[in-house]
C-alpha cells in the first residue's frame, strides 16, 4: 500500500536554521519530519499485542496490511508520549487525560464489549476488509509504513 | 454557468506568504516563522494523482490560506474535508482514495485535508472524535456529516447523494 506523505506537515514543526545562507552554496539538507517515529520497543510490544489480541478475540487484519502496521505505530507512539497505547484513530481535547481514564486504551471498551475497532486494526470475519490473518512481521510493518 | 475552479479563482496566498511554504529548502521561510496571523496550511488533494508530473501537483494541490474560514468563504464548489492523524489506519487508507475522488469529482467538489494533530482547534469546533470524519461544506456551513473508510465507489455515491439533495 502506497502511503502518500503529507507534505503540509514538514511545513510548521521544525523550523530550518537561519544561518543558511540564502544563496544556496553552504545550504546544507536537513531532512525536515514534523512527526517523530515510534520507539522500536515499543512498536514491537504493540505488535505482539495486536497479534496476541486478534487470535484471543477471534478477529483478522485487515486485507491492507498498511492500515494494520499504520495503527500499531499509532499504539506505539501514544505508548511512548502518554505511557499508554491510546486509540490513534480518535481527535481528544485532552490525551493525558484520556490516557489516564482509560476508555480508549486499546483494546478499547468498545472493542472488549463489542469487538468494534474503528481504527480497522482487529476486524470481525464478516467485515468487507477482513483478512485471513492475525500475525504481522516488523519487515511487514516496516516495509509499508516506509514513506510516510 | 459552469466556470472551473481553477487556483487564480481562489485567493491562493496569503500576503507576503506565497510559495515559501512550498519549497522546504528555501531560506527565507525561517524568517517569518513565527507569523503574526495564525496560518493554516490546509493540503489539497486537487490532482494528486501519482501519474501526473510533479510540478503540477504541487501548484494545484497546495494552497495556502490565513484560516480555514478564509478558504472556505473562498471556495465557490463544495468542500469535501476529511480530518485525519498521521497513525490513525483508515485515514491513511483513504488518502489514495481521496486522491482518485478528487480527480473523478473535481468539478463538482473541493477536496481539502486537516491534520487534526497540527489544527486541534479546527477539530475541537466541528466535534471531531472519531477519524477520518468527513464534512461537507456548502457556502461555508456544513451538510453532511460522516465517519469511518470507505471505498472510491462508495464514497463518489455519498457525495453525489448528499449534493443532489443539497439542491
Amino acid at each position: 500500500m502506497t502511503l502518500q506523505a503529507q507534505a503540509s506537515s514538514s511545513s510548521f514543526a521544525v523550523g530550518i536554521p537561519s544561518f543558511t545562507s540564502p544563496l544556496g552554496g553552504s545550504r546544507h539538507r536537513l531532512v525536515v519530519r514534523a512527526k517523530v517515529e515510534p520507539s522500536d520497543k515499543s512498536v514491537e510490544i504493540m505488535r505482539k499485542f495486536s497479534e496476541q489480541y486478534a487470535r484471543k478475540s477471534g478477529t483478522y487484519f485487515c486485507v491492507d496490511k498498511g492500515v494494520t502496521s499504520v495503527v500499531i505505530k499509532g499504539l506505539a507512539d501514544h505508548k511512548d508520549s502518554l505511557g499508554a497505547p491510546l486509540c490513534p484513530c480518535r481527535h481528544y481535547d485532552d490525551k493525558p487525560a484520556e490516557a489516564g481514564q482509560g476508555f480508549w486504551n486499546c483494546p478499547c471498551v468498545p472493542m472488549r464489549e463489542r469487538k468494534e475497532c474503528h481504527c480497522m486494526l482487529f476486524l470481525t470475519p464478516d467485515n468487507d476488509f477482513a483478512g485471513k490473518e492475525q500475525t504481522i512481521s516488523l519487515e511487514e510493518i516496516r516495509e509499508s509504513t516506509a514513506n510516510m | 454557468m459552469a466556470v472551473s475552479i481553477s487556483t487564480s479563482t481562489i485567493p491562493s496566498l496569503n500576503s507576503g506568504c506565497s510559495n515559501r511554504l512550498a519549497a522546504p529548502s528555501s531560506s527565507s521561510s525561517s524568517l517569518q516563522f513565527p507569523l503574526r496571523v495564525p496560518q493554516v496550511r490546509i493540503g489539497t488533494t486537487g490532482v494528486c494523482s501519482p501519474s501526473r508530473p510533479r510540478v503540477l501537483l504541487v501548484k494545484a494541490a497546495k494552497q495556502t490560506f490565513s484560516s480555514f474560514d478564509d478558504l472556505l468563504a473562498n471556495t465557490d464548489k463544495p468542500v469535501l474535508v476529511d480530518f485525519y492523524a498521521t497513525w490513525c489506519g483508515p485515514c491513511q487508507f483513504m488518502a489514495p482514495v481521496l486522491s482518485e475522488v478528487s480527480a473523478r469529482l473535481k468539478d463538482k467538489i473541493q477536496v481539502v485535508k486537516i491534520d487534526t494533530e497540527k489544527y486541534p482547534s479546527i477539530a475541537d469546533k466541528y466535534r471531531i472524535e472519531a477519524l477520518p470524519t468527513f464534512i461537507m461544506f456548502k457556502d461555508g456551513e456544513p451538510y453532511d456529516r460522516f465517519e469511518g473508510a470507505l471505498t472510491a465507489d462508495q464514497l463518489i455515491q455519498r457525495i453525489e447523494n448528499s449534493l443532489k439533495v443539497k439542491q
